[in-house]
């Protein structure tokens, strides 16, 4: 049932901005890191001989996470901005299908976009770098860590902004919650541990990057429990 | 009559919004092949009735068993044979009407050639192609019902399926109704704020006021309710009104000289033109004057039930 409610919303995905978003995001990040190390690759190269990758890939990751909040924010919104827009979850909730299994597949369908937009930025990465004239020594440990760890840490902000987006047709909170979100996690790095925000720039010094995935992910399904359990209860006007 | 008789059959069914009732203790009857008008004003608890029937809100107290069986215990198998269209219709605008159908059949996994019979029962085939944001409202009416459809139902509830259309729109909708329990066996629950719609299409009718149910029968039972009055025309309306009335004949003088009697049986106005006559009364006009759906109907809502 799952597979076939996937299949619906993923339907849903045609003709929208949501497909471009994810690949004009990551596209973004690298491109303004491809202007950064474009303007100043003399001064760079030199300064960061020797570990050149590794540079990239922080700066990459730098912008990458605002980038993934953010992105997740508006995805979220967006799909579920479709079903608000002409009453749409009344259609939906009336046919034989459990609650909990629309839920979810509105989470797979963000989680598998999220996910596909780190992929596109792994991509990207190998190739400034390759562009850049970095050699053949990828760090690959670095590059799959920088690349997925973001996405698997932010699960407790997906799930959360999935739910304000759901659950309420206006979407200026959810939005408003997001982007303050995003900028917040510019400066998350001094934030305690316990932050969610912290968990996805994978900061070795206070808390192992073991801990903050097993952190962002148990608390991403706890607020997602927590989520569909109130979807389920809920009145549909 | 026996429970499983029914097709639709509500106990009691009650819906508070804190501490404001919005559907008090509805008993909602509807049999197999019927075509049951849901009737009310605005705001009179129709669409929350049919929201709890479809499971969207949980009712407060009360029972919904449909197909004889319990809704709280069987929905998925309950609604895999219902088609519903509540209150306006429910659409992805950047998608056309195939692929709005097909967001609905792969959940509902029916096959694909489904999409193409519901758009030609809803006259959508030629325009099947376009984005539905482009489609006027009565469109996307039909593509509503279209969408209800899709499941082959054996019950189709359709809340306010006319609102907002053109006299038409409006005319289409209703001979699409009136076809289907003919034609496939659909049972219909079609809700209206408007008397002489569901007096075209359905044959039973129930009228809600306040979240109360105030009458449930066939529409010949309604019709029956309204009651005939005899209008006369004489050439001394006083004296007349006064020889009736000594008569034992109620009589009312209206304005412009017209009389007015109440519920007589014919055996009593054969008396009465006898007795004027005779009195040498010239008789001008005898007309019937018969209450319309519509006047029983606002003596029914204003009153709160007979």
């Amino acid at each position: 049932m799952l597979t076939r409610a996937f299949a619906s919303d993923w339907l849903k995905l045609r003709h929208t901005w949501i497909v471009a978003l994810v690949i004009f995001g990551p596209a973004g990040v690298i491109g303004l890191q491809a202007v950064n190390w474009g303007l100043r690759y003399d001064y760079l190269t030199d300064r960061y001989a020797g570990m050149l990758w590794e540079t990239l890939l922080k700066d990459v990751h730098f912008l990458s996470v605002p980038a993934l909040l953010l992105g997740i924010t508006l995805v979220a919104s967006m799909l579920a901005g479709m079903e608000h827009q002409h009453g749409s979850w009344k259609q939906t909730l009336a046919l034989p299908i459990r609650r909990r299994t629309v839920y979810m597949s509105k989470w797979l369908v963000c989680q598998t976009l999220m996910l596909l937009a780190c992929i596109l930025l792994m991509t990207g990465m190998l190739l400034l770098g390759y562009l850049l004239g970095f050699g053949g020594n990828i760090p690959w440990d670095s590059l799959l860590a920088r690349s997925f760890y973001p996405w698997l840490t932010a699960g407790p902000i997906l799930a959360l902004q999935l739910w304000l987006s759901i659950s309420t047709a206006n979407q200026t909170i959810p939005l408003s919650i997001g982007i303050v979100l995003s900028i917040m996690s510019l400066s998350a790095a001094g934030m305690p541990d316990w932050m969610p925000l912290k968990w996805p720039l994978l900061m070795k010094d206070s808390i192992s990057t073991e801990l903050s995935i097993a952190l962002g992910v148990s608390t991403g399904l706890l607020v997602l429990l927590f989520s569909i359990i109130h979807f389920t209860r809920k009145d549909v006007s | 009559m026996n429970m499983s008789d029914f097709i639709v059959q509500t106990k009691q069914l009650t819906k508070t919004y804190k501490g404001k009732i919005a559907v008090d203790q509805v008993n909602l009857q509807i049999q197999k092949g019927q075509i049951y008008g849901f009737l009310g004003s605005n705001g009179a608890g129709k669409t929350t009735t049919i929201r709890m029937l479809l499971g969207l809100i949980q009712p407060t107290d009360g029972e919904v068993h449909i197909f004889g069986k319990n809704l709280k215990k069987d929905k998925l198998s309950i609604l895999r044979k219902i088609g519903s269209l509540v209150e306006y219709p429910s659409y992805y605008g950047h998608l056309n009407a195939i692929e709005n159908l097909e967001t609905i059949r792969r959940i509902i996994d029916v096959p694909k050639s489904r999409i193409d019979e519901v758009l030609s029962i809803v006259q959508l085939t030629a325009d099947a192609k376009r984005p539905v944001k482009g489609y006027s409202l009565g469109m996307k009416q039909r593509l509503g019902i279209a969408a209800a459809l899709l499941g082959s139902p054996e019950l189709l509830v359709l809340d306010e399926p006319t609102n907002g259309l053109d006299p038409s729109g409006i005319l289409e909708i209703r001979e699409l109704i009136k076809s289907l329990p003919q034609q496939y066996g659909i049972t219909v629950l079609v809700s209206s704020h408007l008397l002489s719609e569901v007096e075209q299409m359905a044959t039973n009718v129930g009228i809600i006021q306040h979240g109360r149910m105030l009458f449930q029968d066939s529409i010949e039972t309604l019709v029956q309710q309204a009651k005939q009055h005899i209008m006369l025309s004489v050439s001394e309306p006083e004296r007349a009104a006064a020889t009736l009335n000594a008569a034992g004949i109620r009589t009312n003088l209206e304005s412009e000289g017209l009389l007015h009697c109440s519920y007589v049986p014919d055996t009593k106005i054969a008396s009465a033109v006898h007795l004027l006559v005779h009195d040498g009364h010239d008789i001008y006009r005898i007309t019937e004057k018969r209450e319309s759906l519509e006047d029983i109907f606002l003596a029914m809502t204003r009153e709160g039930g007979f």
